[in-house]
């Protein structure tokens, strides 16, 4: 049986979300915060790329779908960019 | 949610889904909410251990429960949007009512989280963190409120134009919060 698009969008919305927590709280000590960091991040932007996508229909708008994900990618690179200054400071 | 407009220009304007002016709000309130974002972890950069405590004293399992709420909230808003377009109106509403309702779950989740930080003695005042959290996620709370409201209208006068662009405020609401939940409540 096939699934509805927006219902998948749902499941893999929830899944990353999930993903996310379980990194945040279960990996925290094994491990770095910088690595953590950036897993959380890059979940952080996959969700967003859902969103967009299946949620805010940009999939009919190929072009217009690429940009938003590069910049969105190009924000999350920044703000991975001011989470790991301070790693690099100490 | 299917395309209203025609594709005269593949790659313009017209091609985005749904209304120009929603779009342009999105827009605007993604720049503004990526500023704020931005802000926060560019002040954490002068007081990373004050940050990592501060975060110590939120809930971050509330905040998870949220984000599932939230989520399910922009499916049910994006399915009403489908069942409309297939003519299935009574079952669209019901569906945005499901949205509606989960919106409102949000927020007294939202209230409890806020007066369990106020029991502690934690205001604005407190830690440049926390100034942070209340502005970041008050102003996404009143966000969500309007959502609702919003929600509300489409419903009553729904049209399947109206519930393009009355959800794709919802989903804006939405795609807001999983950026601001991990860089406040997750980033150790």
């Amino acid at each position: 049986m096939t699934r509805n698009p927006t219902t998948n969008a749902w499941l893999q919305l929830l899944l990353l979300s999930g993903l996310s927590v379980v990194l945040a709280a279960g990996a925290a000590g094994l491990l770095d915060p910088s690595v953590t960091g950036v897993l959380v991040l890059a979940l952080a932007w996959m969700k967003a790329r859902v969103i967009l996508s299946r949620y805010l229909g940009l999939w009919q708008a190929p072009v217009w779908q690429s940009g938003f994900n590069w910049v969105l990618a190009l924000y999350c690179s920044l703000l991975l960019a001011l989470y790991l200054i301070p790693a690099f400071n100490s | 949610m299917v395309r209203t407009t025609a594709n005269p220009s593949p790659g313009g304007l017209d091609d985005l889904p749904g209304d120009l002016m929603m779009w342009v709000l999105i827009i605007s309130e993604l720049l503004v909410f990526g500023a704020g974002l931005a802000a926060f972890l560019g002040v954490r950069i002068s007081d990373p251990a004050g940050f990592a405590e501060a975060r110590t004293y939120l809930h971050p399992t509330l905040a998870g429960i949220n984000t599932v709420v939230l989520i399910t909230s922009g499916f049910l808003a994006a399915r009403s949007v489908d069942l409309r377009q297939q003519d299935r109106r009574k079952t669209a509403r019901i569906a945005l009512t499901g949205a509606m309702t989960l919106g409102v779950v949000f927020l007294v989740i939202k209230a409890i989280e806020y007066a369990d930080t106020a029991a502690q003695g934690i205001s604005t005042e407190t830690h440049p963190f926390f100034t942070f959290y209340y502005l970041l996620t008050g102003f996404h709370a009143m966000h969500v409120i309007a959502g609702i409201v919003i929600l509300a209208l489409v419903a009553w006068k729904d049209t399947p134009r109206n519930m393009e662009v009355g959800t794709a405020f919802w989903h804006m609401v939405d795609l807001v919060w999983v950026l601001l939940f991990p860089v406040i409540y997750l980033l150790a």
